[in-house]
C-alpha cells in the first residue's frame, strides 16, 4: 500500500504534488476549528487551509487570477493575484497562501492596485495585440482584467526597434490551434493534461522571457479531453482550430442542452448563430460531468452539416430514392402498415443509438396499438433473468459523482476512457485525490491512470469467488468497492451468466446488501436506458424473413442487411443522417438532430436530461416524435397526444424517471433484482472468447454514430492519431 | 399716420404679447392687460389713422414693395447649384457609399474582427468568416444592407485596419431595394474604384486621426 | 456680374449658346482645368460666386451626376484644390476603372451570396441496376 502511494507520488507531475496542500485534504487532518479573516475590514470565518483568494469570494471581493483554477492544483504562477496582507513585508500571492487566524487582507489597497498594474503591465509588454483577429476576444481574461485592474496608459514604447516578444506556434493536432505569442505561461493547460486528462504530453522549456509551454517535442496533443484546454485558457493562445475565426463570442446565442453522443449526458451549452450552431461549451454539473466534456462532444458537431437528411425520400419503381412529399412518404408507410395481416410477426422496430425517449414512447405506442410488441433497441443487453423490468439491474446505480468515493474500482469489459469519457475522468479523479485502486477484466487498455490488469479470460470470476485469486481478497477488503459492468460484457450472449458472476462477487464485499452500490453498467449510447425504461426488448434482433415492414429509428449500427429481409419488406428509416440505415431503406423520414429537438434522454446513470432546441431542423426535417404522430394519424390509429406536454404525461405513465428532469432517482427493488439473477442463475459454462470492449483506441473514440461519422473533423482527428501512431 | 401704424404692426407681430393700452389723457395706475388681436375696435378710427390705411390698400403699396424684391433678385446671380454640372461642397469626412479597402499590396484588409457589425446601430452589417487556406482570418460574407443603414459611420470608426470606410460617393440611389443590399464583391469593387479619393480623403483628415 | 454678352461670345455663338441653355439650364464659362479618362471636361471660374465656382461639362448626351470619376469628384465637390491635373493619385494595382451608376439598365448590381450553404444534404447512391 505504502509502496504504491510513493510509487503514485513519483509518477505525479510536479503539480501535483501541491495537491497535498489542497484546502479539502487539509481540512480533514485538522480540527474542523473555524480562522476569522479581516478582508478590507469585513471578517469572515473561513476554514483552515482556505487560501487567501477563498477567503476573499467569501467576503464577496474577486480576486484577478490567470493560473489559478478550482479544479487544477495551485501554481501560483501569474502573480496576478497579489494582495497586501497586513505584517507581510510584501505583497502575496493570495491562491497560493492558506489563511492565518487574525490574518488582515486589504485588497483594496494601493499596494494591492500597484501590484495588479505591474503584473499587467508586464503580461502586456509580452502580449501581442492582435485582439481583433483572436478568437477570444470578447471572452478573453487578459481583456477584461486590464480593462479593470490594467493601468490606463501604457509605457510601452519599444515597437519600433526591440518589438515584442514573438514565440514560434506548436502543432498539437486538429483540435488545438496554438498561438503561443499570446501565451502568458499560466500553465492551466500543462496542469490539466497532467492532472485530469492523465497524458503528461505537455510542459514548459526554458525560463523567464523564454518560457515556452508545448510539448517537448513536436506531436499530437492525444487525449479524448484535450478540447477543454481550450477553455481553461484564459487568453487566445489555445483556441479550436476545426472553427477557428468563424465567430464572435458577443454574437452567439446560448442554448443550454444534453450531448447524446455517449451514454454520460454531458451538460452542454449549444452556441448558435442564426441557423448554425457554431460551437459547443461544457456546462457545469457537477454529478455528470463537472465542468469537461469530451473532444468528441465538443467537435462532432460539423456533423451536423454534412449528409443530412432534409426532404423525405423514397424508392421509386426503379429502386432509386427520389426526394417526395411528406404526405407521400407517409401514406406510403401507413398504407403498408394497415395492410399488414399479422402485425404481431411481421412489424419489426428498432431504435438506434439517438432515439430520443420521446419518439421511442411514440413509436412504441403505436406500434402496440397496432398489436406488435417486436420493438428492439439496438445494442443487444444480456443482463439475465431481471431483464430491463427493474431499472436498478441495468443502470449506474452509484451515480457518476459517487465514482470519485470509491477505493477499488473493477472495470469489466469496459474502457471508460473512450466508451464514457467523463465516468474516466471521474476515476482518476478518485485516483488522484482518493488513493481509488483500479483493476480491469478485459483486453490491455491505456485509462489514463494506474490499473491493475486481471486478464480478459471470463472464468476469472469464479477464482475470485472462491477465494482463490488474490483480487477477491483485496475486493473483499474494500470499503467502497465498485464494478462497473461494459457492453464488452452485456454485448456476450453469455452475458447473463458473467452479469451473475459479478453478482456472486459483490456478496463477497462487506458493504453488500448496505446504501453503497457496488453493481453497475455502463452504457455507451444515449438512448440505451431510456429504450430499456420505456420497455424495448434487450434480446436480439429475431429472425426477420417474416418481416414485412422494419422501422428504423435513427438506427444506424444494427447488423440488417437487404438479403436478411423478404423482397417485400418495406424499410423505414426516420432518422437525420445519411448513414447505414437510410442505405438500406425504403422510405427515409428525415427527422431532427439532437440540437434541433426538445427530447429526453436518460444517461448511463438513469438520470432523464432534456435537450433543448438551438436551431431548426434543417429543410422538411421535423421533429421526430411527430413524425411517428403523424404517421399513427395515417394509418388510422392516432396517437392520444397532440402535443409535447400530452406526450410528457404519456411518459410519466410509462415511468415517472422518464420526466423527472435532471435527477438521479435512488433505484430501488434492487434485492429483488439480486434474487432473481440468483434464482435463475443460467447453467452452462461462459464461452471461452476473451472478454472484450467497444471501443479500445482514441481513434476508435472519435467516430461512433451518424453525426461524428459525418463529422470532418472526427475524421481529421483519427487521421491524425493514426499518424501519430504509426511515428 | 406712419407711426400709429407701425404701431399696429408691431402690435400684429406681437400679437400674443400683451400690451399695456392707457390714454395719454388719464395716466392711471389702474391700467388693464388685453391681447390686441382679439380687441380690433383699438384700431383707431380717426380721420388721419382711416385715410392712411385706405391709401396704402388701394395704391397696392405692400404688393409692390414684395414685387420690387422680387425684381430686385431677378438680377442677382443666383445661388442655386446646378446639380449636376455645378456640386455642392462636401466634407472630406463625408459618410457616403461604403467601400471596403485594400493594402497598398492589394490584400484585402478586412479580418473580420466584426467590430463594425457589433457596434452598427442599425444592425445592417452581417458578417461571416473562416480561415482562408493561408491561415489568414477573413470574411466569406460581408453584407451592409445599404436600406437599413443610418450613415452614423460608427463602422469605420470601429475598425481597427481602416477597412471598412464610408466613401465620398453619393450617387448611387437604385430603383430596386435589391440593388442596395451590398455584397462583399460590391463593396471591395466600391473600394477598387473609390481608393484614390478616399486615400486622398484620409490623408487630409491626418492631423485629427 | 459676369457680362452676359461676353459670355455668349465665348460659349460659341447665340445658337451655341441656346442650345447649351437647353442642355444645362445655364451658361457659364470658365478656364478649362483638366478632362477625365470619359471625356467629362472641368472649368473653373473664380468670378462667379463661392461655391459655384467649379463646374463640369459631361461628354455624354445621357449624363449623370455619378460619371464624375472619383479623381475629379473630390475637386468638383470643394474636397480638395488640387485638380488630378496637378497632383495625381498614388497608382494602386488594384485601382478600377469608374463605373457609373447603372440602376434600371441591364448592367445594375445583383446582389448574391458570396458563401456556400452550410447544410449539405445527403445524396443518396443511384442505383446501379
Amino acid at each position: 500500500m505504502l509502496a504504491r502511494a510513493l510509487l503514485r507520488r513519483v509518477f505525479l507531475p510536479r503539480y501535483n504534488r501541491s495537491l497535498s496542500q489542497s484546502p479539502r485534504l487539509l481540512q480533514v487532518q485538522e480540527a474542523p476549528k473555524l480562522l476569522s479573516v479581516w478582508i478590507d475590514d469585513k471578517m469572515v470565518q473561513v476554514e483552515p487551509g482556505t487560501t487567501v483568494l477563498q477567503a476573499c469570494a467569501v467576503a464577496g471581493v474577486e480576486i484577478p487570477r490567470y493560473c489559478y483554477h478550482e479544479r487544477l492544483s495551485v501554481a501560483g504562477n501569474c502573480r496576478m493575484c497579489l494582495v497586501e496582507v497586513e505584517k507581510s513585508a510584501k505583497p502575496i500571492a493570495s491562491c497560493a497562501m492558506p489563511v492565518m487566524e487574525g490574518m488582515k487582507v486589504h485588497p483594496h489597497s494601493d499596494i494591492s492596485k500597484r501590484a495588479r498594474e505591474g503584473v499587467m503591465e508586464f503580461l502586456l509588454v509580452n502580449h501581442p495585440l492582435d485582439c481583433p483577429i483572436c478568437d477570444q476576444g470578447g471572452e478573453c481574461d487578459l481583456q477584461d482584467q486590464s480593462m479593470a485592474f490594467g493601468s490606463d496608459r501604457s509605457r510601452f514604447v519599444d515597437n519600433a526597434f526591440g518589438g515584442k516578444r514573438a514565440v514560434e506556434d506548436k502543432e498539437v493536432g486538429p483540435l488545438i490551434k496554438t498561438i503561443m505569442t499570446r501565451c502568458i505561461h499560466c500553465t492551466r493547460c500543462i496542469r490539466f493534461a497532467g492532472e485530469i486528462a492523465g497524458v503528461q504530453d505537455l510542459g514548459t522549456t526554458g525560463r523567464g522571457g523564454d518560457m515556452q509551454v508545448g510539448t517537448y517535442v513536436e506531436k499530437m496533443f492525444k487525449s479524448e479531453l484535450s478540447g477543454n484546454v481550450i477553455d481553461l485558457c484564459p487568453v487566445g493562445a489555445l483556441t479550436a482550430k476545426p472553427y477557428a475565426f468563424t465567430y464572435r463570442s458577443w454574437e452567439l446565442r446560448r442554448t443550454e442542452s444534453i450531448d447524446v453522443l455517449d451514454g454520460v449526458g454531458s451538460n452542454i451549452v449549444v452556441n448558435t448563430r442564426g441557423e448554425h450552431v457554431m460551437r459547443i461549451l461544457p456546462r457545469l454539473n457537477e454529478s455528470v460531468n463537472e465542468e469537461w466534456i469530451s473532444d468528441k462532444t465538443r467537435f462532432a458537431f460539423d456533423g451536423l452539416f454534412a449528409q443530412r437528411l432534409t426532404v423525405p425520400l423514397a424508392r421509386d419503381a426503379t429502386g432509386q430514392l427520389r426526394s417526395c412529399s411528406w404526405e407521400d412518404v407517409l401514406s406510403r408507410v401507413s398504407g403498408k402498415l394497415v395492410s399488414i395481416q399479422n402485425p404481431a410477426n411481421e412489424v419489426v422496430g428498432v431504435a438506434g443509438a439517438l432515439a430520443d425517449c420521446e419518439s421511442m414512447v411514440c413509436l412504441k405506442d403505436l406500434f402496440n396499438k397496432l398489436g406488435s410488441e417486436s420493438l428492439y433497441s439496438e445494442t443487444p443487453v444480456h443482463i439475465g433473468s431481471c431483464g430491463n423490468d427493474l431499472r436498478s439491474g441495468y443502470i449506474l446505480r452509484a451515480g457518476i459523482s459517487a465514482l470519485e468515493e470509491a477505493d477499488l474500482i473493477l472495470l469489466v469489459g469496459t474502457n471508460p476512457r473512450y466508451e464514457a469519457t467523463l465516468i474516466n475522468a471521474r476515476i482518476r479523479k478518485g485516483y488522484i485525490h482518493n488513493e481509488c485502486e483500479i483493476a480491469v477484466i478485459g483486453p490491455y487498455m491505456d485509462l489514463s491512470y494506474q490499473h491493475e490488469h486481471l486478464g480478459d479470460d471470463p472464468a476469472v470470476f469464479s477464482g475470485m469467488i472462491r477465494g482463490t485469486h488474490p483480487f477477491g481478497k483485496k475486493f473483499s477488503r474494500a470499503a467502497k468497492p465498485v464494478i462497473i459492468v461494459g457492453e464488452g460484457v452485456l454485448a456476450r450472449d453469455d452475458g447473463a451468466y458473467i452479469n451473475n458472476q459479478i453478482y456472486m462477487l459483490s456478496r463477497l464485499s462487506p458493504v453488500h446488501g448496505s446504501d453503497w452500490k457496488i453493481v453497475n453498467y455502463l452504457h455507451t449510447t444515449a438512448s440505451q436506458v431510456g429504450s430499456m425504461d420505456i420497455g424495448y426488448n434487450t434480446a436480439d434482433l429475431p429472425d426477420l424473413s417474416s418481416t414485412r415492414l422494419l422501422y428504423l429509428l435513427s438506427a444506424d449500427s444494427v447488423d440488417v442487411t437487404r438479403d436478411q429481409l423478404p423482397t417485400d419488406c418495406l424499410v423505414v428509416y426516420q432518422g437525420h443522417h445519411g448513414d447505414k440505415g437510410a442505405h438500406i431503406a425504403d422510405v427515409i423520414l428525415p427527422g431532427a438532430a439532437y440540437t434541433e429537438k426538445e427530447a429526453t434522454y436518460v444517461n448511463t446513470e438513469g438520470r432523464a436530461q432534456v435537450t433543448q432546441a438551438a436551431v431548426k431542423p434543417p429543410g422538411e426535417a421535423r421533429d421526430d416524435w411527430s413524425i411517428i404522430r403523424a404517421l399513427s394519424e395515417y394509418a388510422g390509429h392516432t396517437l392520444a397526444y397532440d402535443n409535447i406536454d400530452e406526450l410528457r404525461e404519456r411518459m410519466a405513465e410509462i415511468s415517472p424517471t422518464l420526466v423527472n428532469i435532471d435527477t438521479k432517482q435512488d433505484s430501488c427493488f434492487h434485492s429483488l433484482c439480486v434474487e432473481l439473477l440468483y434464482r435463475t442463475s443460467p447453467k452452462h459454462k461462459p464461452y471461452q472468447t476473451p472478454i472484450s470492449v467497444k471501443l479500445n483506441s482514441l481513434a476508435d473514440f472519435y467516430m461512433t454514430d451518424p453525426i461524428s461519422r459525418a463529422s470532418k473533423t472526427m475524421a481529421q482527428c483519427v487521421q491524425a492519431v493514426k499518424q501519430a501512431d504509426k511515428n | 399716420m406712419f407711426r400709429i401704424s407701425s404701431n399696429l404692426y408691431k402690435a400684429c407681430i406681437y400679437r400674443h404679447t400683451p400690451i399695456r393700452y392707457f390714454s395719454a389723457q388719464q395716466p392711471s395706475r389702474a391700467h388693464k392687460y388685453m391681447y390686441v388681436t382679439s380687441h380690433p375696435d383699438y384700431i383707431p378710427m380717426d380721420w388721419k389713422s382711416t385715410m392712411d390705411r385706405n391709401a396704402q390698400t388701394l395704391l397696392l403699396t405692400e404688393l409692390i414693395t414684395g414685387l420690387m424684391v422680387v425684381i430686385g433678385s431677378m438680377f442677382k446671380e443666383p445661388v442655386t447649384i446646378n446639380y449636376p454640372f455645378e456640386k455642392g461642397p462636401l466634407s472630406p469626412r463625408f459618410r457616403g457609399e461604403h467601400a471596403l479597402r485594400r493594402y497598398p499590396n492589394g490584400e484585402e484588409r478586412c479580418i473580420a474582427c466584426k467590430l463594425c457589425e457589433a457596434i452598427c446601430p442599425a444592425q445592417a452589417i452581417t458578417i461571416e468568416a473562416e480561415e482562408r487556406e493561408d491561415g489568414s482570418r477573413r470574411t466569406t460574407r460581408y453584407d451592409i444592407d445599404m436600406t437599413k443603414c443610418i450613415y452614423c459611420g460608427f463602422c469605420q470608426e470601429a475598425c481597427p485596419v481602416d477597412a471598412i470606410v464610408e466613401g465620398p460617393n453619393f450617387e448611387y440611389s437604385t430603383e430596386t431595394h435589391e440593388e442596395l443590399l451590398y455584397n462583399k464583391e460590391k463593396l471591395l469593387n466600391n473600394g477598387d474604384r473609390w481608393e484614390k479619393e478616399i486615400a486622398a480623403n484620409i490623408d487630409a483628415d491626418f492631423l485629427y486621426r | 456680374m459676369f457680362s452676359w454678352w461676353r459670355t455668349m461670345q465665348e460659349s460659341g455663338g447665340l445658337w451655341n449658346s441656346i442650345k447649351i441653355i437647353y442642355r444645362r439650364s445655364d451658361l457659364r464659362v470658365g478656364t478649362l482645368v483638366g478632362e477625365d479618362a470619359n471625356g467629362n471636361k472641368y472649368y473653373e471660374n473664380l468670378r462667379y460666386q463661392f461655391g459655384r465656382h467649379r463646374f463640369v461639362d459631361y461628354k455624354l448626351k445621357e449624363f449623370d451626376a455619378s460619371q464624375v470619376p472619383p479623381e475629379w469628384h473630390g475637386w468638383l465637390h470643394y474636397m480638395t484644390d488640387n485638380p488630378p491635373t496637378k497632383v495625381p493619385p498614388v497608382p494602386r494595382k488594384f485601382h478600377a476603372e469608374h463605373q457609373a451608376n447603372w440602376t434600371g439598365t441591364t448592367k445594375d448590381y445583383v446582389p448574391y451570396s458570396t458563401t456556400r450553404p452550410r447544410i449539405q444534404s445527403w445524396i443518396p447512391p443511384t442505383n446501379k441496376q
